[in-house]
Parts: C-alpha cells; structure tokens; sequence
C-alpha cells in the first residue's frame, strides 16, 4: 500500500510536468486548428536556452526562465507572421508537413550547435529528498510542480479575463464572426502560436532542471504530448491537466507492477483504447461540420 | 490523364531497366536500390493521402511488419525468397485491415494520430520483445536471393536493383489499377466530400479501407525487400524517419497523381545522397527545403507542372 502511494504520488509529479508540456500543443490545435510537429523542438529549445543562460551567462533561474519565455514568444510570432499565416485556411497537411520541416531544422540545428551531450539546467532549490507522510518527493520537483501549476493557472487567466484571451476564444468558436466583430484574427493567431512556443519553452527549461535538456529530445516529447492532448481531447485546456496526470500515473503504476521497459507503450496503447471508445477524446464533445 | 499517366510510368520502369543493367558502379546501383524501395513506399503512401485524402503518419507500421515478416520467416522458418516477399505483403495486407478498420473510423488529427500511435507501439514491441524479435540487436543474416549470389552478369547490386524494379512495377501497376477502376473514383469522391459520397451510395469507411489494405500490402513489400537487401532488420524500420521521407517525396512530387510520387521518391533520394556531402548540415538543410517546399511549391513539382502546361494550352 506504501508502495502504491509512492507510485502515485511519483505519477501526480510527472502527470503534472506531463500536463505543462502538452499545454501549448493543445492551445495552438484548439485555437488554431494547427498539429504542431515542431512542439517537442520548441520545448528542447527551451530547455537549451535555458541551461545556456543559467549556466553559460550566470544568470538566475527566474531570470533565465523570463528571457526563455520572451524570445520564444519573439520566435513563435515571426514563424507564425512569415510561414504559418501562409498556410492558412488549406486544411491540415500543409501544417502537419511544415512543422515537421521545422522540426527537422530545429534538431538538426541544436545538434550542429550544442552536440548531442544532455545538459541539466541548474535547479533553483537542492535536490533534497522530502517526507510527505509515507511517500517521499525531492524538493526540486516539488518546487518544478509549483511553477507547473503556477504557469498553467497563468495562462488559464490570461484565456479566461484578458482581452487577448477572449479574443482567441472568439476566434477559436467563429473566425469570421470574430473579423466581423473587429478583431485582428491575424494577430491573434500569432499570438496564440508564439503563447503555445513560450509553454513549450517553459516546460523545457522548467523539466530542463529535473531531467536533461538535450538536442534529440523533441520528437519523444512531441509523442508525449500528442498522447496527453488526445486523451484530454484536442483543444480542451482542462482535458490537458487530465490527459497529463492520467498519463502520469497509468506510467508510473506499469512502471511499478508491470515493467519498466515498456513504459512508453502504454500511453500509445491508452490512446488507441480511448479513441475506440470515444472518437473524440475523453473530455470533448463530439464536433462535426459539413 | 490515364494514358499520359500510364505511360509516365511505362517510361519510368524502361529507364530503372536501363539504368540497372547499363550502370555497372555499386555505389550508382545501391541509389537505384534505395529510388526503388522509396517509390514503392511513396506510391503506398500516395494511395491513402492523395485518393482517399487521410494522412497516416505511422504509414511505416506496415514497411516494418513486411521487414520483420521476412527476416523471421526466413532466419527462423528458413522461407525462401520467392515465399517471403507475398507473404510479408499478405500479412502487411491483414495487419493493413485490421488497423484500418480501426483507425479509419476517424478522421483529421485523430486519424493522423492514431496511426502515429500503431507505429510506435510496433516499434516498442519489436525493441523489447526479445525472445520473438531478438530486441534492438535486430535480426541479423536474412539470406539474399539465391541466384544474386552467384555472380554471373545479373548477381550482387544489380540482381537486388532489378528485383526492386520488378517490385516497383508490380506496385505501381496495383496502384494504377485502383486508381483508374470504381474504387479509386468512389475514393476521390470521398477525398473531394464525403457527404456528397454517403449521398451517392458510397460507404466511406468501405473504400478507405480498401485504399489503406492495398497501400498496406505494397509498403509491406517494400519492407521484406528491403530486409532482404541489409539482410538485417532492427527496430529502426518502424523509426519516424522512414514516414517522414514518404511523406516529404508525396508531397514534393505531387499528391493524388501516379507520376508524382515517383518524381519525388527519385529527386529525394538524389537531394539526400548530394547533401551528403555538406555532412552535418544535411538534416539542416533538408528541413529548411521541406519548409520552403510547403510554403512556395504546395501542389508538388507535378502539380506546378499542371500548372504551366495548362496556361501554354491557353
């Protein structure tokens, strides 16, 4: 019993990061009906970034993590403006094919720069191991879980009660209605994309701190996001958290019970299992237009 | 279309003769080896993304269960080559129907995930299952086809290039004829509306699932030749890279025509061996053109081509 609570506990932890890093890749689909292949490369940029400024610049982790935020947001935008705009409104394929061209770029790239050697963003708090009644958690990733929730509720805010926000909401139920209503859809969308990089690049450098930021990590979390996004529904900012901590802890108990090699499977086999039962994720209503 | 289209291929299939037997270089044969491999695999692909408009994105699944049918019927059960090839493309077939009928139930990013998903787990099962697959270490000694390693004028590269041409044929004929009969119509009708298509009489999920068995069975050829070329299979043939090569050669080329897939398996192949040179910035450099073929070229070389032809018609 001992054991299971541990197990949990370590699932939470992990459903948690899990839910940060797939957070930007069901923002950009929701908002802009866009598969972003790229997602998992924004995320090591992150975490490359990251470790660049904290331990090449001597920066702080705070610090490090505002300017992570800001020139991938800078970055997201310009993509969005000069490439994405272009491929507006021609159904999925030519975004699926231009994020994965931009994936391929961005490991490759990362790959000529840093090399393929993982590098650890320094952790702002000691990696000391805390008792929590009978299960036992590192600070660091008690201290990475705050700043999870605390980015997530963020962003939560700024959908929900901003001006910006409403807009994208608007923008989201009726492009059209939206332009007709006054808003700059355009604008939006590109700040939707550059708000979907600057997660991904939170998560990286935030995990960056707690497993390794390294140039060949961006396709396995892609996958892992994709798992996440399609077991909370495409789109659904609270199906997101779900996904993440559902995905979580599934791991973590095969891990325990099952096996450890196979630990990547049951997600891929999560998934297959859900969209028999329910095409459209858990927590999405079923949407079809002629 | 028909006729210039059946022709294009005709002229294709003449020229990889040519060349196979006319080129007596290894290195020139292992290319052709490689452009017959990928038009098998464009060709499959095209199948499902350009007639039935679906876009699988674990397409490989289907390469990597031919790869494995053959190296196991063959190291294991000591197959000969002329069984394991229809075999691996039969079982390719079965394993096409039975994760079509799963998956083309869905449509969109769905789609396109799930089949994203089939592939990896494949891939996970293949790396682990020890005992069955051998794991990462691979399955190493498939034989080769006896009369390649003879050594008389069809033997070594040029036996394998010439295989992989017949091959190719076969593929690319399986694909003209769906293409060009009821099916492939009723699975445009699909690809163009398919409310329009219910509305007529046809059962979408019916025809996909025809177009994705088909493409299945060819991808799984593609996969046991290829096996026996290495003579070694590892996880890796289930690997994201093989999809996204088929992925960037269809839509270079020209999605939903014959011709396009080809063009685009040949100029792909060329373009990597040629990057080759700038070593480490290879990658680089092809998702910089895989980007600007997306963003300036979007119908494909083909379809620009379309395009020209249509405006010296005026």
């Amino acid at each position: 019993m001992e054991l299971f609570a541990q197990f949990l506990a370590n699932g939470l932890v992990s459903g948690t990061f899990y839910a940060l890093s797939a957070l930007g890749l069901t923002l950009v689909f929701g908002l802009m009906r866009l598969v972003n292949f790229a997602h998992g490369d924004l995320y090591m940029v992150g975490g490359l970034l990251g470790w660049a400024a904290t331990s090449q610049l001597g920066l702080g982790f705070f610090s490090a993590l505002a300017l992570v935020v800001l020139m991938l947001a800078a970055a997201g935008w310009l993509v969005d403006r000069f490439c994405i705009s272009r491929l507006r409104d021609q159904g999925e394929e030519p975004g699926i094919l231009f994020t994965i061209g931009l994936s391929i770029f961005l490991a490759n790239t990362a790959l000529l720069v840093v090399g393929s050697t993982p590098h650890q963003v320094p952790a702002p708090v000691p990696n000391e191991p805390l008792l929590l009644g009978p299960v036992v958690v590192t600070k660091a990733r008690l201290f990475a879980v705050a700043v999870c929730a605390a980015a997530i509720t963020l962003a939560h805010l700024m959908i929900q009660k901003t001006r910006l926000g409403k807009a994208m909401r608007a923008t989201f139920q009726d492009p059209l209605a939206a332009r007709l209503a006054g808003i700059n859809t355009e604008r939006i969308y590109a700040s939707t994309f550059a708000l979907g990089a600057a997660l991904a690049g939170t998560a990286g450098m935030l995990l960056g701190s707690i497993y390794v930021a390294q140039a060949t990590i961006g396709g396995l979390v892609s996958l892992k996001a994709f798992v996440v996004v399609i077991l909370g529904g495409m789109g659904s900012f609270a199906g997101a958290i779900l996904g993440g901590l559902l995905l979580g802890v599934a791991e973590s108990l095969w891990g325990g019970y099952v096996s450890t090699g196979t630990v990547d499977i049951i997600g891929f086999l999560l998934v297959i299992l859900i969209l028999l039962v329910r095409p459209y994720g858990l927590f999405s209503r079923r949407a079809e237009r002629a | 279309m028909k006729c210039i289209e059946g022709r294009a291929l005709l002229a294709f299939v003449a020229a990889g003769a040519l060349f196979a037997v006319a080129v007596g270089d290894e290195y020139l044969l292992h290319l052709c080896v490689l452009v017959m491999v990928y038009t098998i695999l464009a060709t499959s692909l095209n199948l499902i993304v350009g007639y039935v408009g679906e876009f699988p994105l674990g397409h490989v699944a289907f390469f990597g269960i031919g790869a494995y049918a053959a190296a196991l019927l063959s190291v294991k059960a000591g197959w000969p080559v002329w069984a394991t090839l229809p075999a691996a493309a039969s079982l390719a077939a079965l394993a096409g129907f039975g994760i079509g009928a799963i998956t083309l139930r869905l449509q969109g990013p769905f789609f396109v995930i799930v089949t994203l998903a089939f592939a990896e787990v494949l891939r996970l099962i293949a790396g682990n299952w020890v005992s069955f697959t051998n794991g990462p270490m691979g399955i190493a000694g498939i034989p080769h086809p006896a009369f390649v390693d003879l050594g008389g004028f069809i033997s070594g590269k040029r036996g394998f290039a010439l295989i992989g041409l017949a091959l190719a044929a076969v593929s690319l004929f399986a694909a003209y004829r769906f293409v060009y009969s009821n099916a492939g119509r009723a699975a445009v009708t699909i690809r163009e509306n398919r409310y329009v298509a219910q509305s007529v009489g046809i059962q979408p999920w019916r025809y996909a699932l025809f177009a994705f068995v088909i493409a299945a069975s060819t991808a799984g050829l593609a996969g046991a030749f290829y096996a026996h070329y290495l003579s070694f299979v590892g996880p890796e043939v289930f690997g994201f890279s093989f999809t996204a090569s088929m992925i960037i050669m269809v839509l270079l080329g020209g999605k939903g025509t014959l011709t396009g897939p080809v063009i685009g398996a040949v100029a792909v192949t060329v373009l990597e061996e040629y990057l080759r040179e700038t070593k480490e910035l290879r990658l680089t450099l092809f998702g910089l053109a895989v980007m600007g073929v997306v963003l300036f070229a979007p119908t494909g070389v083909v379809g620009a081509l379309h395009r020209r032809l249509a405006r010296l018609a005026r």
